[in-house]
């Protein structure tokens, strides 16, 4: 580990031949020679002055952390504000979510491209066994509910085709694997960017509904109409809205993939343009989802119980049109696929991260077992839960984003203390006002998730 | 090779050192752990509880 990065960032030099001769010939293992082979062409962009191919070659991590986070429960959840207050407070609070989302996520790229290293690894080895143990199992944890919320959410959109869950695990469980094989992470990103793009059916289903655009507009300057109902349903969806932007998987996926794509300090500009670009591309479609949800608005959209059956597709089908229904089933599918492909990755990193095994895209499935088993095995476990008959999916799918939220201050913590160290970071590290709105953010999610779950425990034990 | 001398897999494999915590850190730390286990377990049992219904 190269310590304290005070000097400018990287120059010509920096990308000549790192030393071979005082490595020795063992010391090259094939995944250098891939990420090598992927920074070669990184290095012939920039210096040819080809500045979209270099943007092309840089963009992935942040687009595909946000676009993954528009995942089933996510779309489901903003679908199901529409559907319940109509068009008003929730729409710019996704906004609102996502400027935050791309505040953390910012901090993970730039302290994987300046380290190289991911979120696990070094809060392990920086902050101890203990922390490093507790922020890989809490991911874990975490990553497994939500992943059976995404095979739920595979489900529905399939339920709408009539498919059942069968088709829904295999396809999952054959996407993983099928995008694993290859053993080059630039494979692997690209080939989930190509499905991510298609999370803009939510906007096109937004659209065919027709909704009315002052409307849209008048919400989003206004975060009116406010919301009416019990403080627990509030701050339920206040609660999902921000675990649905903000999770712990993105920190550890966004932070890892960088470290893996071979980013380095001088890509940190297009690594920001790749985190904006995502946040804003999330965003839109998030709030498409929500859109399209509206339309159900006084047409019985809040009984829609959006994990069973076809919901929301099969609801716009009656309301919209059959097209309308067919574009939101398919954004269904494939918000849940590249949530699980994106999901099951970050659970591959983390593990890896700890126990100190090879853990890259870049390497063979042999050479990295423990972290594609990982992958895999977190997929397979998701995939088999749904198929037990009467599994509490429901149950499990609405707590997955609180339990994220509850549990992201430790993640967004160690974040910001990574972010903030000198010694890795150089002069790299937060500037004052970054700490200063990072710290609003923490602060902010912190008091929601502790309200909400101070409210629920209180009305489960029967005290209020 | 078109890599920085600590990207190469070797070299990420050394580990960093630990880092000096100052005494408002390790507060800090601490006031974290307590906020996780209070909220670990209402949200556990919140959940647990759900299931039963």
């Amino acid at each position: 580990m190269t310590p304290a990065r005070g000097g400018p960032p990287i120059a010509e030099p920096a990308f000549e031949a790192v030393g071979i001769d005082g490595l020795g010939p063992g010391s090259l293992t094939q995944e250098d020679l891939v990420r090598s082979g992927d920074r070669f062409r990184v290095h012939k962009a920039r210096h040819g002055r080809r500045r979209w191919y270099l943007l092309w070659l840089l963009v992935g991590p942040g687009i595909l952390a946000m676009l993954g986070e528009n995942d089933g429960p996510s779309m489901i959840s903003y679908a199901t504000s529409g559907a319940t207050y109509g068009l008003g407070f929730f729409l710019p609070f996704i906004l609102v979510t996502f400027a935050m989302a791309v505040v953390v996520q910012e901090m993970c790229m730039r302290v994987g491209a300046v380290t190289h290293r991911g979120y696990g690894q070094l809060v392990l080895e920086r902050y101890g066994r203990l922390w490093g143990w507790f922020t890989a199992s809490d991911l874990v944890l975490t990553n497994l509910v939500t992943l059976i919320a995404e095979f739920v959410a595979i489900r529905v959109g399939l339920s709408y085709f009539h498919q059942g869950p069968g088709v829904a695990a295999l396809l999952g469980v054959v996407l993983v694997m099928f995008t694993m094989s290859g053993g080059r992470y630039w494979r692997w990103e690209r080939i989930v960017l190509g499905l991510a793009i298609f999370n803009g059916l939510f906007l096109v289903a937004a659209i065919m509904t027709g909704p009315n655009w002052g409307a849209v507009g008048h919400a989003t300057t206004t975060f009116l109409p406010f919301p009416h109902g019990s403080l627990k349903t509030l701050l339920l969806l206040v609660v999902s809205t921000i675990g649905a932007t903000v999770t712990p998987w993105m920190i550890f996926f966004q932070q890892s993939a960088s470290a893996d794509k071979g980013m380095t300090p001088a890509d940190v500009r297009h690594g920001r343009i790749d985190t904006v670009l995502g946040g804003i591309m999330a965003a839109v479609f998030g709030c498409g989802a929500l859109i399209a949800g509206a339309a159900l608005a006084g047409h019985g959209g809040s009984s829609i119980s959006g994990l069973s059956g076809a919901g929301f597709p099969g609801a716009l089908k009656d309301v919209s049109g059959n097209a309308v229904g067919t574009v939101f089933a398919l954004g269904l599918i494939e918000a849940g696929a590249v949530a699980v492909l994106t999901i099951s990755a970050s659970t591959g990193y983390a593990v890896g991260e700890c126990v100190g095994a090879p853990h890259s895209l870049n390497n063979s499935t042999r050479g990295a077992a423990l972290f594609y088993g990982a992958n895999l095995g977190a997929a397979m476990i998701a995939a088999a839960i749904i198929l037990i008959p009467g599994a509490p999916l429901l149950s499990i799918a609405l707590n997955a984003n609180v339990l994220a939220t509850v549990l992201l201050p430790v993640t967004l913590v160690f974040m910001i203390m990574l972010a903030n160290d000198r010694e890795l970071m150089g002069r790299w590290a937060n500037s004052v006002l970054n700490n200063q709105v990072a710290i609003a953010i923490v602060g902010f999610i912190s008091l929601c998730g502790a309200a909400y779950a101070i409210d629920a425990f209180l009305q489960t034990v029967g005290v209020i | 090779m078109y890599l920085e001398h600590d990207q190469l897999v070797a070299d990420k494999n050394r580990p960093v050192p630990r880092a000096r915590l100052g005494r408002g850190d390790s507060a800090g730390l601490w006031g974290l752990r307590v906020f996780v286990v209070v909220m670990g377990v209402l949200v556990i049992y919140t959940f647990i509880a759900q299931l039963g219904h």
